[in-house]
């Protein structure tokens, strides 16, 4: 028990840090009110040092990710909780400067920032997730507050429809892959995820496939799974919830769902694959086939639908819902190569090379909405809580150079380094991805993977030239005008300066990625050490008790 | 490495047979019924036929009446205190039977008291939201 | 005291310098600092090794990200001291030329134009792969600003297709590194991207490997230099960029393309080099003599220029792929030259953009009555352009076709006897081994042919003949042909048909101009220094090449004594004896 709860050290900081939210963010006083985001902020950071001190190796094939994982969700948490300045609760706040009361009931700061939490929460549970029924808390944790702060997000119909829509098919997602988790459970007895591994695997050894109902289990988890990190053909929300939703939130749905979700399908990968070798059991070179076939079908339709749909649009959140969608193919590229011989480094641990762009596209796409989300479109001389809008249309961002140098500047270097530009941190985060791939002998994807980015140039290059053109015709009613929140600009600013600092220096974060992705073959005593650290009951029962039992009284 | 193959529960689908036919036989119940009645039976309709039933009288007003959100609320509520009460109640029948003389009595009652809390923390948000104002 | 780590970082930090320098002092920052970067080089030039040129000097090497083996791996030898120095060479009259080019957000242009510098310097400097690559791929984004800030009316468009075909190309190049970095991380045991582990790791795959690892590279230099088939990106960003941006271009941008040629696809594949040697030969050919054709049509002498570029380096590739010492020797001269001619004769049309804004045949002509000085540096760098003996074009094309012309024999060698592709070369005296041959040379001089009627037909129109510009038929010229800048030359023309320029040359346009025509008449007349630095890196390349063309002649042999040659032992003692001069 004591071993469980050492686990969890980080979330229950932030679960603490929600109900702490949860109530101050209803105060009377304006001040208190306006402590939520603070405290987030603290709490975060407590997590986020827990995490990185008290983190105990999990028990699955992937022993080291979860503290990876839980620091990863800490530090870009960090940086999309400086985005969120505002977001909730605006038009409210406004409203009680101007004089009126401050209704509760109509006050959506406490649940938002609560929300906000738990699903960071979820994040850190996914990454620790050691078992079937656990990752599935831990997915819908992470992604049912996620379907509210979209609804919430601003007060016009499109973020209501944006919500609903996210709902509705996160929950099909959902159901598909608990119907998946449970039909893992029929095939192999076990909901822990180190007894799933070792018993498919080992019948994999003695039969040569790893059976008709494990592998129906594993595909359908999987394309539940694949709803969460908007693959190709989950991917048909991604376009109408980014653009309904507002800037800051759609960040947080291009990262945080996307982590759990490969956070989720490498665990569950690593169930069934690469144990079929060339040198047979062990070797660690291949997935099962029929696994590889559907995970590389879906990689190549997710990166070159993703690119392909975005070079057509005109609207900079759809772009970048489209190029997220591009970035979870190149991810799974790395998913399909695997994590290579033993002792593998970040150049060829296909899972390394994973987590290691978790963390660079985290960072990256924190910067290029931070621009979106530090601008709104507010009606000319009109008076202050006139009809504000967020910023969507490419155009909106012409100018940018001359007004505010500095938003234009983040917005250049986050696309170059989502370019894969070198020497941006963009270009370190691909390149294992290139290495990995061409190790496990994908060549083929390999050279999709380049013509892909060489695709997706086409529409970064439009969003790092559309800043320096001249603005358009002052005719239009509308201005693009920085919002009064300055932290949304200066996260914005934090990620670029990390992206080109850490494509010059970030050998150490290489290197913790290199360690999170270790993979380790499901052994007899792997099982011994799951059950070793399974609650075992410390209490000292009194031996009367003992002896009627519980029931005898 | 072991290499013998481990024998788990049958993953043989043919177990599965009965639930397909029984869920065969609900579906063609439900469908033959309703086709069936739709060719085989009469169809006289009338005004008076299709009139909404209310006690044999004419109608008054429309039957979609808006009732107030409170008792949604209410329910709501119900529902999370109710869980909270569903997780006591195992911790309240094992606790006694914990030695109290050892300090692990204390962190046993300690992790009960912090789930309190969190209710505690849910019934201080749902006073402010006004959940409990029934007017 | 580190002198690359100086070249590099000494434009970066003028970069920066530029950014907070008020925009009036820009441009002097701008030109200080490309003039202090021909202090390193030139003690660098002092402290190099003239006689070991073939060997890696002043090696650096710093981590750079560990979990990857990338490290920071800088070194030069002769090839790199040549390129390097007409980079620095072309920095400060890039900067120069553009001081009334440019009159507006200048600062962004110069701190651009510094980036640049160093980008290009470092792909020359880099000895780790994806060093290389890192700096191969950053001169995109400044080409792409200076080109869709500050060209004509279609930079736009130029802009984007330059850098999407650029980077596409690349990418495969990315694609064939990583494959030969993963071969050598098999054979080694760790990942190092270092140049040296891959060379030998790429020598050691099989011909199926290099085949492929061949061709990606290739893509990625051939549409840098560019190739025939992948040229169209060329004649557009030649034309659609600001003056100064030509000149980089034409001068540096396209050698990284040829260089990469020379350092990577030759040394890390020969065996594929040279079995795809004719293919690549065949579309140098094509490309000379087409572009050639479509330079004669041309009604915009700077699009007639940037074709020529095409051409010109279709010699080049011809040369390289010669794969003999005179070949590659001409090859690299080649690159010299064609940057030092191609730069001067787009910043003369430069010149005459910014007097008369047009650049048209028909609106120009006979300007040597009215600009003689113009039409002297005019004539004398087409001429170099064309090959006249005494100037530099002459030595490096003729070099490139004698080394096509005698690569095509069947030879004995020290190594043996290597089987060539067009046998009865092997008849001549002289003859080398290679794949080429007497017929790729008969078409390339074809080419001089066509090169000779367009060059001397540019200069006719342009030069002599009956004196017309705009302005002086028309006043009011319009200025809808589009500048990426402001149009304030409208009202400083109202007097003035060529603007606040003088009629002639001014002396800051002199200034540029005469050190690149120094450097022609030098580097023609006397061009013996600069071979002999070639030598040993070019007989290095020579060597490997043989060897190992050699090697996989030898294991393709059929095994039977009865079948094989008569020298067979003696040749299979002399493989097992080969070791490469160069190697210390």
């Amino acid at each position: 028990m004591n071993n469980v709860i050492a686990q969890l050290w980080p979330e229950i900081a932030l679960f603490v840090t929600t109900c702490l939210v949860m109530v101050v963010g209803l105060s009377k006083d304006r001040g208190t009110r306006k402590l939520c985001a603070p405290i987030s902020a603290i709490g975060i950071i407590v997590a986020g040092y827990l995490a990185a001190t008290t983190s105990v190796d999990t028990a699955t094939t992937l022993p080291f990710m979860a503290k990876y994982g839980k620091v990863l969700a800490a530090g870009v948490g960090l940086l999309l909780l400086m985005l969120m300045a505002g977001t909730a609760d605006r038009q409210l706040e406004d409203a009680v400067d101007r004089g009126e009361k401050f209704e509760p009931l109509r006050s959506t700061r406490a649940e938002f920032y609560a929300f906000f939490l738990f699903s960071l929460m979820g994040l850190m549970l996914c990454a620790g997730a050691s078992d079937l029924i656990f990752l599935f808390l831990a997915l819908e944790l992470t992604s049912l507050p996620t379907y509210v702060m979209v609804a919430l997000s601003t007060r016009r119909d499109r973020s209501m429809e944006a919500g609903v829509k996210y709902f509705f098919l996160g929950a099909m997602g959902a159901a598909m892959f608990l119907f998946g988790f449970a039909l893992i459970y029929g095939a192999t007895g076990s909901t822990a995820l180190a007894d799933v591994a070792y018993t498919i695997q080992n019948r994999a050894a003695g039969t040569g496939s790893i059976g008709p109902l494990a592998l129906t289990g594993l595909v359908l988890s999987l394309l539940g799974v694949m709803f969460k990190i908007a693959a190709v053909p989950m991917h048909f929300y991604t376009a109408d919830v980014y653009q309904g939703a507002a800037s800051s939130v759609t960040a947080f749905l291009a990262f945080v769902p996307k982590c759990a979700g490969f956070f989720a399908i490498m665990l569950l990968v690593g169930c069934a694959g690469w144990a079929f070798g060339p040198d047979g059991y062990g070797s660690g070179t291949a997935l099962p086939p029929e696994l590889r076939i559907l995970l590389w079908t879906i990689a190549v339709l997710t990166m070159t639908v993703g690119n392909v749909l975005a070079l057509l649009q005109t609207s900079v959140k759809r772009i970048l819902a489209y190029s997220s969608i591009a970035h979870s193919g190149y991810m799974l590229v790395g998913v399909i190569a695997g994590p290579g011989p033993a002792e593998s480094t970040l150049a060829s641990n296909g899972l390394a090379a994973v987590l290691f762009y978790l963390l660079t596209y985290g960072v990256m796409s924190v910067g290029t909405f931070s621009v979106v989300a530090a601008l709104e479109r507010r009606r000319r001389a009109t008076a202050a809580d006139a009809a504000i809008d967020e910023v969507d249309h490419i155009d909106e961002l012409r100018g940018l150079w001359k007004r505010q140098p500095h938003l234009a500047a983040v917005m250049v270097i986050c696309a170059l380094g989502l370019l894969g530009l070198p020497p941006l941190l963009g270009f370190l985060g691909k390149l294992p991805l290139f290495t990995s791939a061409l190790g496990a002998g994908e060549i083929v994807l390999v050279v999709i993977l380049g013509l892909n980015s060489a695709i997706a140039a086409a529409y970064y290059l439009r969003l790092v030239s559309v800043p320096f053109l001249e603005s358009g015709e002052p005719s239009t009613p509308d201005a693009v005008v920085p919002t009064p929140f300055p932290s949304r600009a200066l996260a914005g600013v934090v990620a670029a300066v990390l992206v080109v600092v850490a494509g010059l220096a970030g050998g150490t974060l290489g290197s913790h990625a290199e360690r999170a992705g270790t993979f380790r073959f499901p052994t007899k005593t792997m099982e011994a050490t799951r059950h070793a650290s399974q609650p075992t009951s410390t209490v000292s029962v009194p031996p009367d008790a003992a002896e009627r039992g519980p029931n005898a009284r | 490495m072991p290499t013998a193959p481990i024998t788990l529960a049958a993953t043989d689908l043919s177990s599965y047979l009965p639930i397909l036919i029984l869920v065969g036989m609900a579906v063609t119940f439900g469908v033959f019924n309703v086709v069936a009645s739709n060719l085989l039976g009469p169809s006289r309709t009338g005004k008076v036929k299709e009139k909404t039933y209310e006690s044999g009288m004419d109608t008054i007003g429309s039957a979609h009446k808006r009732f107030n959100v409170r008792f949604y609320i209410i329910a709501m509520v119900f529902l999370v205190f109710d869980i909270e009460i569903i997780f006591l109640y195992p911790w309240a029948v094992t606790f006694p039977n914990i030695d109290q003389s050892t300090p692990d009595a204390l962190l046993w009652l300690g992790r009960i008291l912090f789930f309190v809390f969190t209710t505690v923390v849910a019934y201080v948000y749902g006073v402010r939201k006004g959940v409990f104002r029934f007017d | 005291m580190n002198w690359m780590l100086l070249l590099l970082l000494l434009p970066l930090a003028g970069a920066a310098l530029v950014a907070f320098m008020p925009e009036k002092s820009a441009r002097q920052v701008a030109t200080l600092v490309t003039l202090l970067c021909c202090v390193p080089f030139l003690a660098m030039v002092g402290q190099f090794d003239w006689a070991r040129s073939g060997v890696d000097q002043f090696q650096t090497t710093a981590v750079w990200f560990e979990p990857l083996g990338l490290s920071f791996r800088l070194a030069a030898d002769s090839i790199t001291m040549l390129l390097v120095g007409l980079t620095v060479l072309l920095g400060p009259i890039c900067v120069v030329a553009s001081y009334t080019a440019i009159s507006e957000r200048q600062k962004t242009y110069y701190a651009w134009l510094l980036v640049l510098q160093t980008a290009m310097t470092g792909v020359f400097l880099a000895r780790d792969m994806v060093l290389f690559y890192v700096f191969f791929e950053f001169t995109l984004v400044p080409m792409f600003v200076l080109i869709s800030l500050y060209g004509s009316t279609n930079r736009k468009y130029a802009a984007v297709k330059f850098f999407l075909y650029t980077f596409t190309g690349s990418i495969l190049t990315l694609a064939g590194l990583a494959y030969v970095a993963l071969e050598a991380a098999r054979a080694n045991g760790f990942w190092s991207f270092d140049f040296e582990a891959l060379k030998t790791a790429a020598r050691g795959m099989t011909f199926d490997q290099q085949k492929w690892v061949f061709i990606a590279l290739m893509v990625g230099f051939a549409v840098k230099v560019p190739v025939f088939p992948f040229h169209t990106w060329l004649p557009l960003a030649h034309t659609e960029a600001p003056t100064a941006g030509s000149v980089v271009l034409a001068g540096v941008l396209l050698k990284l393309g040829t260089y990469g040629i020379f350092r990577f696809a030759l040394q890390f594949t020969p065996v594929a080099a040279y079995e795809y040697a004719p293919a690549l030969a065949v579309l140098g050919v094509v490309g000379i003599i087409y572009a050639g054709l479509i330079c004669w049509v041309q009604s915009d002498i700077k699009k007639l220029v940037a074709y020529s570029s095409v051409s010109h380096l279709g010699f080049c590739v011809i040369g390289l792929f010669a794969l003999n010492g005179v070949g590659l020797s001409g090859s690299v001269m080649y690159m010299i030259n064609h940057g030092l001619s191609t730069g001067a004769l787009f910043l003369l049309i430069g010149m005459i953009y910014e007097r008369y804004h047009t650049r048209e045949f028909k609106k120009l002509g006979g300007l040597a009555s009215q600009m003689p000085v113009w039409s002297t540096f005019m004539v004398f760098f087409a001429m170099a352009s064309v090959g006249l003996p005494g100037l530099n074009g002459f030595i490096s094309e003729f070099m490139c076709l004698l080394g096509t012309f005698q690569a095509g024999g069947t030879t004995w060698t020290e190594f043996g006897m290597i089987p060539g592709r067009f046998g009865d070369a092997s008849l001549l005296p002289g003859a080398t081994f290679g794949n080429l041959g007497p017929w790729f040379a008969a078409f390339a001089a074809v080419g001089m042919v066509v090169t000779a009627i367009y060059i001397l037909y540019m200069v006719g129109k342009i030069v002599w003949g009956e004196f017309k510009a705009p302005g002086h038929s028309a006043h009011a010229h319009n200025h809808a042909k589009g500048h990426g800048h402001d149009n304030h030359h409208g009202a400083a023309h109202a007097d003035h048909a060529h603007g606040p320029l003088p009629r002639d040359l001014s002396g800051r346009e002199i200034a540029v101009l005469v050190p690149l025509a120094v450097a022609c008449l030098w580097l023609g007349l006397y061009p013996s220094p600069v071979l002999r630095t070639l030598e040993e890196p070019v007989a290095m390349v020579v060597t490997q090449v043989r060897a190992d063309v050699l090697r996989n002649a030898q294991a393709a042999l059929p095994a039977d004594p009865q079948t094989a040659d008569a020298h067979t032992p003696a040749l299979l003692q002399q493989a097992a004896t080969i070791t490469e001069p160069g190697r210390r």
